[in-house]
């Protein structure tokens, strides 16, 4: 217990320094957050169009049910990069030697280097999915709880991803071009409804590319609830983190550092 | 008790090599080949607690592999490391809390922000409350002098400047060792200097054990009391500083102007080693011709425009040691 309240003090301890770090620049900020916004709200008129089109259901989903889903995923997507956004330059880190200040000090090696930036954008995405989820799901207490469980579940989900996928880099050399499309897979699977994936692709959902975990289940328990299912997503996200965890560390037995000029910023 | 003890430490790395052109790059996609390059062979060697020792040798020698073993950054590939007792590797997290590591090409300090928010967020990465940390801060504010710029972003910092509060973020925490990896590297002459007074005012009042590597003579000359000298990741000198200064560095290189055109006749102890009819560079031996001899000599020549006094180049001392060494230590 001690040790999770360490970590949860870790990350704030580098959440405020990259929030005072970011208000450095606060127009940029500002402009990031609200253009990601933006670029998330145009989805919005095309998935209706798309309902009026196709007499209110797509994939078993109505609108109701798929603006959940791209809120969850926004908000989720968000909250990742505000807290985690170097899990995006993991890749970077190791072929260029910067894991060396973190090994140098006395926490978790893995968690600080992920903490250790934020994104700006992110904010807008993160705010996006509270607006729309307040829009779309009026007051049911059970969608907004499944909506903030899956915002934590689904962050990690998106984290350890990334993670596992930039990870390679100590056995292959430039795990890169696998971390973005790793991003990517996820973000598109999550955008779209559980119908409309069939067989192979559904199997995938539910292990490697988790999007049903992030998105799909936390609906489902928002629609109707089940005990047992919640269960299986805490554990599932839970086993899904762990298993990413422990194979950076095992990775990281590679790392062979490096002595290129660096800056934190 | 020695606080570092390193043993027949190896570290082999195994790098993938690719002939030119594209062709080649496809080849190495489906037959890649690979080729094995020994940073460190079998080195063995102590530090007592409170020393000052230089680390040093020419680029690729095996200087920040050592350190990156020494402190947990990098697995060896054999042999036995103990800092402060522990082993880096199994005990990386409990060593971190007792050494403090000053990388000179890599900031720990972030750049957007002013040092006071680093030394912040590093006080609580070593757990450090509050209070002690404020007096900590207080206490390498005065010593390293960063009271005017302590609340400026690190981007809008000198070079030297940043150097100083890299420094002073490295001991927030107290550490028992020190390690230095070319700290002066890019500072001018001044800062240099001032740097090199703050790490031995720092070893005599806390009793920091002080591990340099360095490309500059003047900062194993300044500084250190002991030097191991390391070359292609072989240890072949372990010296006191002063016979190493007697031995090798006795050496003075002046480069010298001159605004009328002047034939030098070099006295004992200066060899002149490349000559103009308006310049020369001039070897000069301090064991028999004082530097302050020299420069009399030449300004009584008359007409002298400019004139550098520089020390020979490390790559020239380390080969002077290497080929009178018949073994390696």
């Amino acid at each position: 217990m001690s040790q999770v309240k360490n970590v949860l003090k870790l990350i704030g301890l580098y959440f405020k320094v990259n929030l005072a770090s970011a208000l450095e620049y606060r127009s940029g900020f500002l402009i990031q957050a609200f253009g990601m916004a933006l670029s998330n709200g145009t989805f919005v008129f095309f998935w209706w169009v798309a309902f009026t089109q196709t007499g209110g259901r797509i994939g078993g989903y109505d609108f109701n049910d798929v603006m959940f889903i791209w809120a969850l995923t926004s908000t989720a997507f968000g909250a990742s990069h505000i807290l985690f956004a170097n899990m995006n330059r993991i890749t970077r880190l190791i072929v260029s030697g910067e894991l060396d200040t973190y090994l140098l000090q006395p926490k978790d090696v893995l968690i600080s280097l992920l903490c250790s930036k934020t994104s700006l954008s992110a904010w807008g995405a993160f705010s996006y999915g509270f607006v729309l989820i307040a829009l779309t799901q009026g007051r049911s207490p059970m969608a907004w709880l499944m909506f903030l469980t899956g915002v934590i579940t689904g962050g990690l989900l998106m984290t350890a991803i990334c993670v596992t996928a930039h990870t390679f880099t100590f056995y292959f050399g430039d795990a890169s071009l696998m971390g973005n499309m790793a991003q990517e897979f996820i973000i598109n699977f999550c955008n779209y409804p559980e119908g409309i994936y069939k067989g192979f692709v559904r199997v995938l959902l539910l292990s490697i590319i988790p999007a049903s975990f992030i998105v799909h289940i936390p609906l489902k328990l928002a629609r109707s609830f089940n005990a047992t299912l919640l269960l299986a997503l805490l554990a599932f996200s839970f086993m899904y983190c762990l298993l990413a965890y422990k194979f950076f560390y095992r990775g990281l037995k590679r790392y062979e550092s490096g002595n290129l000029i660096i800056t934190r910023l | 008790m020695p606080i570092i003890q390193v043993s027949k430490l190896n570290k082999l790395y195994r790098t993938r090599i690719k002939e030119e052109g594209l062709k080649a790059s496809f080849r190495a996609l489906v037959k890649p080949v690979y080729k094995e390059v020994q940073a460190v062979k079998d080195i063995s060697f102590t530090v007592e607690k409170g020393e000052i020792l230089a680390f040093i040798g020419p680029n690729g020698a095996g200087k920040s592999t050592t350190i990156k073993m020494l402190t947990g950054i990098l697995h060896p590939t054999s042999g036995e490391i103990t800092v402060l007792g522990l082993d880096p590797i199994k005990k990386r997290q409990k060593l971190s809390y007792h050494i403090g590591t000053v990388f000179g090409q890599k900031s720990q300090l972030w750049f957007h922000l002013p040092p006071t928010d680093s030394f912040a967020l590093l006080g609580a990465i070593y757990d450090i409350d509050k209070s002690t940390l404020k007096k900590r801060v207080d206490e390498l504010t005065e010593c390293f002098e960063l009271g005017d710029f302590l609340k400026t972003p690190v981007r809008k910092l000198s070079l030297g400047q940043r150097i100083r509060c890299e420094i002073a973020a490295s001991l927030i925490h107290t550490p028992d060792i020190l390690f230095l990896d070319e700290p002066t590297i890019g500072l001018d002459v001044v800062i240099k200097q001032r740097i090199r007074e703050l790490i031995i005012d720092m070893n005599r009042k806390e009793g920091t054990t002080i591990f340099l590597t360095s490309h500059d003579t003047g900062d194993v000359e300044k500084v250190c009391k002991r030097a191991i000298v390391i070359d292609q990741g072989q240890i072949i000198l372990d010296h006191p500083v002063k016979k190493l200064k007697y031995d090798y560095l006795n050496k003075k290189i002046i480069s010298v102007r001159f605004d009328l055109e002047q034939h030098l006749k070099a006295p004992s102890g200066v060899t002149i080693e490349k000559t103009g009819t308006m310049g020369a560079r001039l070897s000069v031996d301090t064991r028999v011709c004082s530097i302050d001899e020299a420069m009399r000599w030449l300004i009584a020549k008359g007409g002298v425009a400019d004139l550098t006094v520089q020390d020979p180049p490390l790559e020239e001392i380390i080969s002077t040691i290497f080929t009178s060494q018949p073994e390696v230590v």
